[in-house]
């Protein structure tokens, strides 16, 4: 019982530590974002094309901090450490 | 917070067939209805607004598929319209109530071997499987490894991506809704009547807001980028330009 | 099921869904509105091609038509012209002659004129004639053979006229 509960526990920190990578994803959505505000600022015709690419480049980048999403729902739901035990 | 449930098992061969699978057949039927109704007693000159919207959707598959992929690959619309019409409307499905069978990773990691097949396949039409496998020791052999490895990142990112996005946008929803049935019954627990006190005030509205980003723009935009995605990486061996 | 899990029949089947429903969109979307598409396309060529052959035809029937105007207009110039040579030979034989008239009438009343005055003058000679005889007569007094002397009057009167 003792084991079980501290593999949760772990479980538990490590689903929270795994989300810091949300950190990356964020910092680089929103250089991203700013870019596009430059952009469009500078060619305002551009503005749909801009989106779009931003929207697509944002997407694609968020995939390091969906890993770690994914990483943290197995711990939390799906948790395979348990069965090791 | 459970994966999807077995419906039920097809005898003898022993096969589940889960909660996404069945939710898939129905976004199927959904849009065959919406494609039988949209194009039923088409008219050289359109008159319906129901013809131009079919004219419209076509088109605006076939110019994404052409300034994505070019006129090479235009034969690719149709699978790009419905990889786009699955993983939209099946993302959307949670605001029925279904299960998201894009929530699933099963179904996204299906869709992403299958655009892994085609980027390999198309590699090996174009350069021949000498070329193909040449290609991984390409610039120097001792890149092997990474190479490979870069190769089988492609389908695993992309599944993991469109499945982390909705199962993501599905998490939050229902924690939102849980904390929003403890908050109602943190405030009105103290009415006497349990009638009364059971009913979660506030659920109501509040999650609307939320789901127009995790549900709508999420499943319009993974959509998007899964088939984007599929189109750059199948077109993107074909270096004659 | 887990959360996060791998079914190879779920994959299999999804596999099978995309492709059915690739199908179904081929058949029910993309056959249909391409087709209405390249009708359509066809269509409006044909009418560019007809809209083409009746704009030619019309300019046929344009240039046609402008040359039998010009040589309408030719042709009434012609006429015209005609009619006013008929017209003015017409007026100026109608004139001549009137001329022509005109100028026999005068003549003829000239004629007539010079008639009465050489009638006037050849009586008034004689008046003067008979009058200078009885003038004479009178004046001598005695008979004078009027034969004798007639042929002197006569001479004198002459010479009277002459000098008139």
């Amino acid at each position: 019982m003792l084991e079980r509960a501290i593999v949760l526990a772990a479980s538990a920190v490590g689903a929270g530590l795994a989300m810091i990578a949300g950190i990356g994803p964020g910092i680089g959505q929103g250089y991203a974002a700013g870019k596009a505000a430059e952009a469009v600022g500078r060619q305002p015709e551009a503005k749909g094309d801009i989106t779009s690419t931003m929207l697509f480049g944002c997407a694609v980048a968020e995939s390091t901090g969906i890993y770690g999403l994914v990483v943290a729902l197995i711990l939390l739901f799906a948790n395979p450490l348990i069965n090791l035990l | 917070m459970e994966g999807p449930k077995i419906l039920f098992t097809i005898p003898y061969l022993n096969i589940n067939v889960t909660e996404t699978v069945v939710d898939t057949w129905l976004v199927m039927a959904v849009v065959t209805i919406l494609c039988i109704w949209l194009t039923h007693g088409l008219e050289i000159v359109p008159r319906t607004k129901r013809q131009l919207a079919a004219e419209k959707l076509v088109s605006m598959v076939n110019n994404m598929v052409l300034n994505t992929m070019g006129h090479r690959y235009i034969s690719f619309a149709p699978y790009i319209a419905a990889l786009f019409a699955t993983s939209m409307i099946g993302s959307l499905s949670s605001l029925i109530g279904l299960r998201p069978l894009t929530a699933d990773f099963s179904t996204t990691l299906a869709w992403a071997l299958l655009a892994f097949i085609m980027i390999q396949g198309n590699n090996i039409r174009l350069n021949g499987i000498g070329g193909w496998l040449k290609g991984f020791l390409d610039p120097v052999p001792f890149m092997l490894p990474l190479n490979l490895v870069s190769e089988i990142a492609n389908p695993i990112s992309m599944s993991f991506r469109h499945f982390g996005n909705i199962a993501a946008g599905m998490v939050i929803t229902s924690l939102l809704y849980s904390a929003l049935a403890a908050l109602s019954s943190f405030i009105l627990g103290w009415i006497p009547n349990e009638f009364v006190a059971s009913i979660p005030l506030f659920q109501l509205g509040l999650p609307a807001i939320l789901s127009i980003y995790f549900d709508v723009f999420t499943s319009f935009l993974q959509a998007y980028i899964i088939c984007m995605l599929t189109m750059v990486y199948v077109s993107g061996v074909d270096s004659r330009e | 099921m887990p959360f996060v899990s791998i079914d190879v029949w779920t994959i299999i089947m999804q596999w099978g869904n995309l492709l059915i429903l690739l199908w179904l969109i081929k058949k029910f979307l993309f056959k249909p509105v391409m087709s209405i598409l390249e009708a359509r396309e066809n269509e409006i060529k044909n009418m560019y091609d007809e809209a083409e052959e009746a704009r030619s035809t019309a300019d046929e029937l344009k240039t046609q038509y402008t040359a039998k105007l010009n040589n309408a207009r030719d042709e009434a110039d012609e006429i015209v012209k005609t009619a006013v040579k008929t017209a003015k030979n017409t007026s100026d034989e109608i004139i001549s002659d009137a001329q022509d008239k005109a100028t026999a009438l005068i003549e003829r009343a000239n004629e007539k004129i010079e008639v009465e005055r050489k009638s006037a003058i050849n009586q008034a000679k004689n008046d003067l004639s008979d009058m200078a005889l009885t003038i004479a007569g009178k004046v001598i007094e005695r008979d004078i053979n009027a034969a004798d002397h007639s042929k002197m009057i006569d001479k004198f009167i002459e010479e009277l006229g002459d000098a008139s």
